[in-house]
């Protein structure tokens, strides 16, 4: 089904809030889902292969400081989505760069964590030149690199295969913020291995992206949709004859 | 963008806790600031034209017509569907299923296709899925007297009585105005950029003053097949009175609390008109259109017909403000501090609803600088954080900013007695008593002032251990916070914004943040049927689509005096 940018929003906030989610991270993570659907980038798909580990998660856990010192902070998610309440850890980054000039945040062991975009977005706006980077343990190897100037409101975003690195033990589940207060940190490729391009998307297709899902709305499938409405449904109060009246209307309007 | 008020760097506006008083709010009235008056100054000023395209209703007057929409940009399309409806089905109501009347707004054509897939969606409302390219889905309900007296009276030859408009100022009632995405149409965000709509509420409002339109055409159309040889159309005062109902709840409530950014706009907005009013050296002429505006509302008022008796004692006190206001004004001279003196005099004698008509009148006065403001009715929504920022600033802040919050008590019942929530029937906003009805657990986080006393709460502890530490730190440690805390530190920055009352408490009457929405949109006849439901009319005195044309000159003073339609008074009709 075709649904709106805010139907779609405003769905994700009321099904999150049913899930069990903090207002302030509901809010935030319907607008992570809905500015990814709405920019291309596969919001909705993201949602519905994370949204069964999210109905399994604690949302009272945060994510716990490991580490940190005036620039580096390092953060386990403890195999969350980032959905939850992760937007703290990258708030966390964000003020120490303001701070410090520039930081390095890591949130270890989380997932869903193409949504963060959504999020980052909001930094970009506020001002911060954002970068993000992670691997994805795919059979090849995958990195994904998002830059956002300050003041830009969508990134540019470079997602590529490398061939023949070197083994890694550890697994690919964390990400790698870096934010700087006066430094553009755009990606570019270059490398001494060999690269395969597999998607580039300037901040000119992202915006062009939007503005079609503004036109054209945007597709959920029904059974998704389904999902989220009845998660949503959670937070309505069954009817009585005394909350018919609690409206301070009557039922009928023949005058 | 600049405006002309921006060049008024010593405006002195209002306080918060005076403005933004619940009850004070509770009293505002439409002004020429209102949503339904700035559209109609830009149609009338860029000359938008609408024709009717097909009007195929039946000898009951069912069917479909269609309407469109020529402006300087582009090209629109109004379709509205009227059925016969069952009275037992006829209600109000968000959880009523079927209306008189379903129409749409839709940008460009409206090709067979769509067409057809309106048809079979728009008269189900909420439970249809609706195409992108609708920009407004609404729909109403007959005022079955007015609209029977109506075409009886067109039948026989005769005009209706005005004074049936007088007490109930329309033929249709909308129930629902949706736009902004609902249901599957137009995201607002597409309209940001449309010269045509791209202010708060305006697509919305033209759908409306459409409906307004169509009700005249259909009670005429009623009345020729009723009784060819004699029907007359309805007089031109009569259709200049009518305007279109609006029937509303608790709903605009979540609006309000919700968009905190967008209520600061469209108040700071009128603060400022009302400052730099207030500073102009009036006039012998400038008092003279004062006492013209007076006398014209004093009427109005005096008319206005409500079964509601604490609206009936707010009218008529009112009604005795004006009077002293116009006895107090007439033996005043125009002295360099006329408006200030008038004001301050009538703080003190008059109830608050005279209070704010008054100041209503005056930004009347000065429409070239003051319309200006309209183009920053709207902005761009969005709380943010500021996670930098030291605990300690937060909770100066708070103290400073939102003393109205932490006289909240959690000890005292009374303070927490109300709470809001949604039904399961159609989501439908409602009110509970927190003590004996079920659903508090799923109550709507509307009451901001009890969730700032608890930051508060919780801040005061938390820099007992982190005397240093920033907000972020604080959030890491309570992240149940972080909304409360980005809607603090954003509305910080601005001088109006929350509503300083608490939704919980006992005394809070939810009929004031109705009124104080309602008033932003232009409505008036306030006829409130409960407590937190209320009838309201909009348009009513409104220029008609055929007296905008620029066929009739685009001059200044012609469009002034189109603009001058606030506060309707009853026609008088010469009938043979």
């Amino acid at each position: 089904m075709k649904v709106s940018f805010n139907e779609l929003q405003g769905i994700g906030r009321k099904a999150f809030i049913g899930i069990g989610f903090a207002e302030g991270d509901a809010i935030d993570a319907a607008e992570m889902v809905a500015w990814m659907e709405a920019h291309g980038l596969g919001g909705v798909e993201a949602l519905k292969k994370g949204l069964r580990f999210l109905l399994a998660e604690d949302h009272n856990e945060s994510p716990t400081l490991v580490y940190q010192d005036e620039d580096f902070s390092v953060l386990d998610a403890h195999n969350h989505s980032i959905l939850g309440n992760a937007s703290l850890a990258v708030e966390l980054g964000y003020a120490r760069a303001r701070g410090r000039g520039l930081s390095v945040t890591k949130i270890r062991h989380c997932h869903n964590r193409i949504l963060i975009i959504g999020y980052l977005s909001r930094l970009a706006r506020r001002g911060m030149n954002v970068t993000a980077f992670w691997r994805n343990a795919h059979d090849p190897l995958t990195e994904l690199v998002v830059g956002f100037k300050a003041g830009h409101p969508v990134p540019e975003i470079c997602l590529y295969s490398l061939e023949n690195t070197p083994d890694e033990t550890e697994k690919n589940d964390g990400i790698t913020l870096i934010m700087a207060n006066h430094v553009d940190l755009l990606p570019s490729l270059r490398s001494e291995y060999e690269l395969t391009n597999l998607m580039r998307q300037t901040e000119e297709d992202l915006e062009k992206q939007r503005d079609r899902a503004l036109v054209e709305g945007m597709d959920v499938d029904d059974e998704l949709w389904h999902n989220l409405k009845s998660l949503a449904d959670r937070l309505l109060v069954e009817a009585t004859d005394a909350s018919r009246s609690g409206a301070g209307a009557g039922t009928s309007d023949n005058d | 963008m600049a405006t002309p008020l921006d060049a008024q760097p010593e405006l002195q506006l209002r306080p918060a806790d005076q403005v933004m008083n619940l009850v004070r709010l509770g009293s505002l009235h439409a002004s020429r600031l209102s949503f339904c008056r700035s559209l109609v100054r830009q149609m009338a000023r860029e000359d938008w034209t609408v024709t009717t395209v097909r009007f195929d209703l039946d000898a009951d007057g069912h069917g479909v017509v269609i309407y469109r929409l020529s402006t300087p940009n582009h090209t629109y399309h109004g379709v509205v569907f009227s059925q016969h409806l069952d009275p037992e089905l006829r209600s109000d109501r968000v959880i009523a299923e079927a209306w008189d009347v379903t129409f749409a707004l839709l940008e460009g054509e409206v090709e067979e296709s769509l067409l057809e897939q309106m048809a079979a969606n728009v008269p189900l409302q909420e439970a249809g899925r609706q195409h992108p390219r609708l920009l407004v889905l609404s729909r109403a309900n007959k005022s079955l007297r007015n609209f029977g007296h109506f075409v009886d009276a067109l039948a026989s030859g005769q005009q209706p009585d005005p004074a049936w408009l007088t007490r109930v100022g329309y033929l249709y009632r909308t129930t629902a105005v949706y736009g902004n995405g609902k249901f599957g149409i137009a995201d607002y965000a597409r309209l940001q950029n449309n010269p045509d709509f791209n202010r708060p509420f305006s697509a919305q409002m033209f759908a409306v003053y459409l409906l307004r339109h169509f009700s005249v055409q259909q009670v005429e159309h009623l009345a020729r097949n009723r009784s060819p040889e004699r029907a007359v159309a309805l007089h031109p005062s009569l259709q200049r009175y009518l305007g279109i109902g609006n029937s509303t709840g608790l709903g605009m409530a979540p609006f309000l609390i919700n968009h905190p950014q967008l209520i600061q706009q469209w108040v700071y907005c009128r603060e400022r008109a009302l400052a730099y009013a207030r500073e102009q050296r009036p006039n012998e002429a400038s008092r003279r259109e004062l006492l013209a505006l007076l006398h014209r509302a004093h009427r109005h008022f005096w008319e206005t017909v409500t079964e509601d008796a604490e609206q009936t004692r707010r009218n008529e006190a009112t009604v005795v403000s004006i009077d002293s206001v116009i006895e107090w004004l007439e033996r005043t001279p125009a002295t360099p501090n006329l408006w200030n003196d008038l004001l301050v005099w009538a703080d003190k004698q008059c109830s608050l609803e005279a209070q704010e008509l008054i100041n209503t009148l005056l930004i009347e006065l000065y429409p070239d600088l003051i319309d200006a403001v309209e183009d920053e009715l709207g902005c761009e929504e969005i709380l943010e954080l500021q996670p930098e920022m030291r605990a300690a600033t937060l909770k100066q802040d708070i103290e400073a900013r939102f003393a109205w919050a932490l006289d909240y008590d959690p000890k005292n019942p009374d303070h927490q007695y109300w709470f809001w929530y949604r039904s399961v029937e159609k989501e439908e906003p409602r009110l509970g008593v927190r003590a004996c009805e079920p659903g508090s657990a799923k109550e709507m986080p509307l009451a901001i002032g009890p969730r700032i006393y608890r930051t508060h709460q919780l801040l005061d502890a938390f820099l007992d251990r982190s005397p240093r530490g920033s907000v972020v730190e604080f959030l890491m440690a309570h992240p149940r916070q972080k909304e409360c805390v980005r809607r603090i530190q954003t509305m910080a920055a601005t001088p109006y914004g929350e509503i300083q009352a608490n939704l919980w408490h006992r005394d809070m009457k939810p009929m004031h943040l109705l009124r104080t929405k309602l008033s932003f949109f232009g409505a008036s006849r306030f006829d409130p049927k409960s407590d937190r439901w209320v009838r309201v009319t909009l348009f009513q005195g409104a220029p008609l689509f055929c007296e905008l044309f620029s066929d009739h000159g685009t001059d200044k003073a012609r469009l002034a005096e189109l603009d001058d339609w606030s506060f309707p008074v009853e026609p008088e009709l010469n009938q043979p």
